[in-house]
């Protein structure tokens, strides 16, 4: 009945166990020994419960007496569960009686231990928080001391995601349209071999010397492959070219793409790389099209999310400031993207700022999010901002630009001490929404630069993952490229009104009469 | 559904190997990343193409750094380690300030770990006394924690002394980066937690214009992605590059107020005297390194081949 394991356990750990941080509290010294069985292959021990790992410790110190001494072995509060000395000489004649005595021990053991197993209902809480705990064995290196295995299997478990977050992410990836994605080529060796062999004129591919490449083929087979899958990206080279100044900074969105001597690219893109692309996307989204209809996780959607069809996109020419903002309704996620007005030199708060500040965006939303677009110095005012407005600013998603070749953006003085790669989002969180989907999308957006202060789509798709594809979202100081279907699109820059809603447009009518 | 599409691809591919059209599309593609990462799982940021080399493309860029780099490698201490516990960190750093009369012109504090004594940090060190001016903090943390310090950066005294100027960002490459901030993510986050922010803040008088011979500007940018180099240690080298890059200095004090662990170990950095609960040397001597400095001077001397290549403000009309 001896259980000589834990012997065995207490013997090699017992200093460990008795002094600090463990302080030989015996709810942690459990755990510690139930880790070290499973990670011993066959172990007899690997689902035991507190109380018979209490019960047998107690039997311990009954054959070697003393053995381990207890601060009040009656066990009355969870502060009196602790060993406060393991004798080592007692236990080691314990174990060696036993080893010496091994057939009488193994006989021992045949004694009905499972009958003594309590039923599932009586686990006492940490059982169950152990077995919450209980992992793969395998995944341990087994070298590792106790306690680092305790704290690896502590932070996997922190790392695991509600069933929520991990629900979402499975219904976003069968229910979201996919969009056609060809990798971009990024060994430099390729991009090499492309420049040398492929002639353009008038901005355009002409013709690939086929006998330089197959020269390069033999030597590494892999860029053909790479060719047939990936994006490559080949100098278009003119008259006025000087390959050795390098790139040009403005790459495709040059103005002066018959002067600039800097080096610009033309996309290479084989037509049946990208026909094959359109038609597999085209076969991935009919077949995500049917699984909309499989109501498998309805958390956060709308309950006739597959048969409503999505609103047309709407649209208001207005002065942001004068506007009424009561005349929308209420939201569940809006953007801003204002023009911010903040000099360098002035402490902040221009004009424009303070006009800002004193929208009444506390009209817009009971309980939803906003998004705020923020730069240099006003990224300091967009969360001073947020709060007035009574948000709390849970997230900050940045924008990596890229250019043409999908590189980040690293000339031009684009800031005042640093360039500027990327651009702050800030995501503001007002009450507590239940029917938001968390975490699905991660807070960097790596997407190209396109006009001035034109902000990546990528966003749209975001947040409509975030609030579902029917919730009513709001775009403030928008422009004729941000309508969409779903959206509502306000600000002076936008030509003409639309609206479809025609609560809105009885309220929109009544403000503009009067 | 993808494997079975690929490998339909590739025969089709070996099929036409020798007559197949590479005949080039006339449509043009763009790629939406985050679309593809709830697809395929792939982080937007793994798709950056220049990310090994960020000034790929650009010989003069090149060359500067090439140049910066040599020159930063000629004017530096030796690398200093001072272990100190966190408690015991505000004293130290005061007995140098009084007793010692150190002060550095870059401080760099915390690092890309959770757990950051910041706050109490910041406000109990004389950090005005131990940056000189002109001067340049750094201060590295997570998005929630830089976000907090807002409140102690808006206080008026200390605004008055520290100017906010750049807000920077580092991107960890995937979620198995030693940098992946997953004890930042909480339950009231809506979007996964993927980066780290720093506040850049310079105290004293500086102008873009005028003050070649103390700074460099428009040489790194506000962005930095991990790279393959990076993973053994607790400060990516990125952080040390920004700042060296930045400021001529040759003063540099890196304070980690955090412990972090033996998975991550804190280097040394040539330069840099690195004070930290688990930096692997502990080598700084006051005396030593203000002799050293005595030596190779306050700042890196001007260089003409560096000067005819960085960025420069354009110079303005009378």
């Amino acid at each position: 009945m001896v259980n000589f394991e834990l012997i065995e356990f207490l013997i090699g750990n017992h200093q460990e166990l008795t002094s600090v941080p463990l302080s030989g509290q015996l709810r942690d010294v459990f755990a510690l020994f139930l880790i070290d069985q499973n990670t011993q292959l066959g172990a007899k021990y690997a689902k035991m419960h507190y109380q018979e790992f209490l019960k047998d410790l107690l039997e311990i110190n009954e054959l070697a007496p003393n053995s381990s001494h207890f601060r009040d072995e009656s066990f009355v509060s969870v502060d009196d569960e602790r060993v406060e000395f393991i004798d080592l000489c007692a236990l080691k004649i314990l174990y060696d009686v036993c080893k010496q005595d091994s057939r009488k021990f193994k006989r021992t053991l045949k004694g009905p231990r499972g009958q003594q197993r309590q039923s599932q209902q009586d686990l006492s809480v940490l059982d169950r928080l152990i077995a919450a705990l209980s992992y793969d064995s395998s995944k341990v290196c087994p070298e590792l001391p106790s306690r680092h295995r305790l704290l690896q299997r502590l932070e996997e478990t922190l790392a695991q995601k509600p069933a929520s977050v991990q629900l979402g992410k499975e219904r976003a990836h069968m229910t979201v349209p996919q969009s056609e994605f060809i990798p971009i080529c990024k060994s430099e060796k390729h991009a090499h071999i492309l420049s040398t062999s492929v002639n353009t004129s008038n901005n355009r591919i002409i013709s690939i010397q086929w006998s330089k490449i197959s020269k390069f083929e033999n030597e590494n087979n892999e860029f053909n492959h790479c060719l047939q899958t990936h994006i490559h990206y080949v100098p278009n080279v003119n008259a006025h070219t000087e390959r050795s100044l390098g790139d040009c900074s403005y790459l495709d969105t040059c103005h002066k793409l018959n002067t600039c001597r800097y080096v610009h690219y033309l996309q290479y893109i084989p037509e049946f790389l990208k026909e094959k692309i359109a038609e597999e996307t085209k076969l991935v989204n009919k077949r995500i099209n049917q699984q909309k209809r499989i109501p498998f996780y309805t958390l956060g959607n709308c309950c006739a999310d597959i048969s409503k069809s999505l609103l047309p996109p709407q649209w208001i020419r207005c002065d942001v400031r004068k506007f009424d903002f009561s005349c929308l309704g209420k939201f569940s996620a809006v953007i801003a993207d204002p023009a911010w007005n903040i000099h360098m030199n002035l402490p902040y708060g221009t004009c424009n700022d303070i006009e800002l500040l004193g929208l009444p965006m506390e009209q817009l939303q009971d309980e939803g999010i906003l998004f705020l677009w923020v730069t240099g110095r006003a990224i300091d005012l967009g969360k001073e901002s947020l709060e007035k407005w009574g948000y709390r600013v849970v997230n900050e998603i940045s924008w990596i630009k890229t250019n043409q070749l999908g590189r980040t953006i690293v000339t031009g003085r684009t800031g005042h001490w640093l360039n500027h790669s990327k651009e702050h989002l800030l995501v503001g969180l007002k009450g507590n929404p239940q029917w938001l989907n968390k975490q699905i999308d991660s807070d960097v957006i790596v997407s190209t630069t396109r006009e001035t202060s034109r902000k990546p789509d990528e966003l749209y798709g975001m947040i409509e993952r975030l609030v579902g594809r029917h919730a009513r979202k709001l775009e403030i100081f928008g422009r004729d490229h941000n309508k969409r279907s779903g959206w509502v699109t306000i600000g002076n820059q936008v030509t003409g009104t639309c609206i479809r809603e025609l609560e809105v447009k009885k309220r929109y009518d009544n403000f503009i009469t009067s | 559904m993808f494997n079975e599409s690929s490998s339909l691809g590739s025969d089709v591919a070996d099929r036409r190997n020798k007559h197949v059209s590479f005949k080039a599309s006339n449509k043009s593609h763009t790629n939406d990343f985050s679309n593809n990462y709830i697809h395929s799982g792939s982080l937007p940021q793994k798709h950056v193409t220049n990310i090994e080399n960020s000034v790929q493309g650009y010989p003069k860029l090149q060359k500067l750094f090439e140049l910066k780099d040599r020159q930063i490698a000629q004017y530096i201490t030796t690398p200093f380690g001072c272990r100190v516990d966190i408690d015991q960190m505000v004293p130290t750093l005061n007995h140098w300030i009084q007793n010692e009369k150190l002060t550095f012109d870059v401080v760099m504090i915390g690092c890309l770990t959770d757990n950051q004594f910041i706050y109490p940090l910041l406000t109990q060190l004389a950090l005005d006394r131990l940056v000189s001016k002109p001067g340049f903090l750094f201060i590295w943390a997570s998005a929630h924690k830089v976000n907090e310090l807002n409140r102690l950066m808006n206080n008026e005294g200390w605004a008055k002394k520290f100017r906010r100027s750049e807000e920077l960002v580092f991107v960890p490459i995937d979620k198995n980066s030693p940098f992946y901030p997953g004890l930042d993510q909480d339950d009231h986050s809506l979007i996964e937690k993927m980066q780290w922010h720093c506040w850049m803040c310079i105290t004293g008088t500086v102008r873009r214009s005028t003050d070649g011979h103390l700074i460099h500007c428009n040489v790194d940018t506000d962005l930095s992605i991990e790279t393959q180099q990076t993973r053994d240690g607790a400060v990516p080298s990125h952080l040390y590059r920004v700042a060296e890059n930045f400021s001529t200095s040759t003063r540099r004090l890196h304070i980690i107020p955090a412990r972090t662990g033996i998975e991550k170990p804190v280097r040394l950095r040539p330069g840099w005297v690195i004070m930290s609960p688990d930096i692997i040397l502990d080598n700084f001597a006051p005396k030593r390194y203000k002799s050293e400095i005595a030596k190779i001077g306050n700042c890196i001397p001007m260089n003409n081949q560096v000067e005819s290549l960085r960025p420069k403000s354009p110079i303005q009309k009378v």
